[in-house]
């Protein structure tokens, strides 16, 4: 053993430019995949954390503006939602499959100030049912429940970034929104990637201040014993076809009634990590396969430069066999020691992704999402990848190491 | 039975018109002789010792080296027996460029799988007995070419082989370490009575040895014994 690292280390320290080299294409090969898994990663996760924050079986309902003029009136007429709606939904027709229903009402942005600190923010009228459909994360406190609703208390739900903007110790305070006296019930969750940052109120409340009336800008529903995309579409497309029916809108009005189907989206979100996660795959093969090359071209030129020494060793009495396991053994050490030097960097290289485009964030208009999220690779997945890298070269080593084995030693020794 | 004994050898090179090298070499060296095999370019003497040595193969005929009959072996055979009863000397010396003097004497036991520690003894042994203790740790390209054809010869000698074969051992030397190499040669062969086999194309080379072996165009010619060292003039060697 200690002969054969002998052997590997001489002939290492004596041809430092090929070893250089080899390492070089090994290095480069491991640090390549392994970014590429990392950064394919961090677009997946990215994905999944976006399509974690809510109940996928879930729907948000929304009015819209008829494009089709239906039962005498004009096409372009605003469609809002209202009681009538909310009671067809929670009604018997659907009572099977909608478990759920959250109504909410929103107005725009306002001030909402807390001593002589002001801050801009939109208000949401919510039922308790909002914090599981929407998956809002409680930092501190609690949400509005249902004696809140009754009691049409005057209480709010602010986000983090309130709290940042406003004072550390919200919870048990009065904000005052639009001239009246709210207190502060609980600081829910939102990060730089959210979207949300209402004060969120009681459903009641919002109705009894301040927009008094029928009217209900969003109805949420979460839905059960849909399995696919079909079914839920259908779902989709009776609910839509009652609410149209209900505003007397045409029943192949595309825009009367605007229905967000989380559950589609997330199907299509699926596919698209699918997709990226074979595309990282394809991409990650070819580059080891051109890492394989390259150890095996730089193999080839090096047994070729060694063949006089290879007719010397046999002349004295190296049996091919000991010539075969020298020049594996090399390979394997080289490939091995490089190998693990373009993971490690690897791993680097993406935890810099990490710390850099893993905090920027993305606005897709109806969403913002992180540009990645944990753009790294697991220990299992690189060490498997080197592993295989190491494994691939030396069977792609094996042809002219064979070779050079079974040259005849006389021809071995007139090469020069 | 002679040490080699060659009966009708005959080889033929194939690349595109045939070459009939060797046209039925019958030759018996016994052992502890001291010959040289001469031969102008192309008369087939590198061929016949590339048989010898067991680096190539033969088509006709019979070669028996100890009483082995040496035919159609395996190369991991064929290594075996080079290493065990074959010690090499070449021209260009060929000894490993990155290795130092002791380990590329000690090579041969290496691939005999003797155990590192008395390995390097012996390898040791040798470079002293042959003068070259300060040099052991230097490598090749540090020596002059007459260190280095020592530093061969003691890896020719580590195994106890058979036979020596010497193909043009002075040929990369200067005419006073020619001298040398072959007074060391002579030495070995009359002190520890190694069977010896130089192939050369100098008449002086040659003188030196016992017996001289004439081969020409494939065939052994006559056979001069040589005891008295007289068969050459003695005009400068080269």
């Amino acid at each position: 053993m200690r002969d054969l690292i002998n052997e590997i280390w001489n002939s290492v320290r004596n041809n430092r430019l090929r070893t250089a080299l080899t390492g070089f294409a090994v290095s480069w090969g491991i640090f390549l995949l392994i970014c590429l898994l990392g950064a394919g990663n961090g677009i997946i996760n990215a994905f999944q954390g976006s399509s974690d924050r809510f109940v996928t079986n879930s729907m948000d309902i929304m009015g819209g503006r008829t494009s089709l003029p239906a039962n005498g009136y004009r096409e372009g007429r605003w469609i809002t939602l209202d009681r009538g709606d909310l009671d067809i939904i929670e009604g018997k027709e659907f009572n099977d499959q909608v478990d759920m229903v959250a109504p909410v009402t929103s107005s725009v942005s306002d001030k909402m100030a807390l001593g002589v600190k002001t801050v801009s923010t939109s208000m949401q009228g919510v039922t308790p049912e909002y914090l599981d459909i929407e998956k809002i994360n409680m930092d501190k406190g609690r949400f509005i429940n249902p004696l809140d609703v009754e009691q049409r208390r005057k209480v709010v739900v602010l986000s983090t970034k309130h709290e940042k903007e406003l004072d550390r110790n919200l919870i048990g305070k009065w904000v005052n929104m639009q001239g009246f006296s709210f207190k502060v019930i609980g600081i829910y969750h939102s990060d730089e990637s959210d979207w949300r940052t209402s004060a969120y109120i009681p459903y009641s409340t919002m109705k009894g201040i301040f927009k008094p009336g029928e009217e209900i800008d969003d109805i949420y529903i979460t839905f059960n014993g849909v399995s696919n995309v079909d079914q839920s579409l259908d779902l989709e497309n009776t609910i839509s076809s009652r609410l149209k029916a209900h505003h007397k809108a045409h029943p192949d009005d595309p825009n009367a009634i605007w229905i967000w189907n989380r559950y589609t989206q997330n199907a299509q979100i699926s596919q698209g990590q699918r997709l990226i996660s074979i595309g990282m795959w394809i991409l990650g093969i070819l580059t080891l396969i051109s890492g394989i090359v390259g150890v095996s071209n730089i193999m080839l030129i090096s047994v070729k430069e060694r063949t006089h020494e290879f007719g010397i060793r046999k002349a004295i009495g190296a049996k091919p066999g000991k010539i075969l396991s020298l020049i594996i053994a090399e390979s394997v050490s080289i490939t091995a020691f490089f190998g693990y030097v373009g993971m490690g960097l690897g791993m680097l290289a993406c935890e810099i992704m990490d710390k850099t485009l893993g905090q920027r964030s993305m606005n897709l208009g109806f969403d913002t999402i992180k540009m990645m999220d944990n753009p790294t690779v697991g220990l299992d997945v690189a060490i498997e990848a080197t592993l295989l890298l190491i494994i691939a070269g030396t069977l792609a080593g094996l042809v002219p190491a064979w070779k050079a084995a079974k040259v005849k030693p006389i021809e071995a020794l007139r090469a020069e | 039975m002679a040490l080699i004994e060659l009966r009708d050898i005959n080889k033929t090179y194939n690349n595109g018109q045939p070459l009939h090298v060797l046209k039925g070499i019958n030759l018996d060296i016994e052992r502890g002789e001291f010959v040289s095999i001469m031969g102008a370019s192309g008369s087939g003497k590198s061929t016949l010792l590339n048989i010898l040595g067991i680096l190539d193969n033969y088509d006709t005929g019979t070669y028996h080296l100890a009483g082995k009959l040496i035919k159609d072996l395996t190369e991991s055979k064929a290594a075996d027996y080079r290493n065990r009863m074959i010690g090499f000397i070449f021209q260009s010396f060929n000894l490993i460029g990155f290795k130092t003097a002791v380990e590329n004497v000690e090579l041969p036991l290496f691939y005999q799988g003797v155990p590192r520690r008395e390995r390097h003894a012996k390898a040791m042994e040798y470079l002293e007995k042959l003068g070259l203790t300060q040099w052991a740790t230097h490598f090749p390209n540090e020596m002059s070419g007459g260190q280095r054809q020592r530093v061969a010869i003691a890896r020719a000698l580590i195994t106890k082989p058979e036979i020596i074969l010497a193909d043009e051992p002075t040929g990369a030397l200067d005419s006073k370490t020619s001298v040398e190499v072959m007074q060391l040669l002579k030495q070995l062969n009359k002190e520890e009575g190694i069977t010896i086999i130089v192939v050369t194309h100098e008449s002086g080379v040659a003188n030196e040895t016992d017996k001289i072996i004439h081969i020409k165009d494939g065939i052994i010619g006559n056979i001069e014994e040589n005891t008295t060292h007289s068969a050459w003039d003695g005009s400068v060697m080269k």
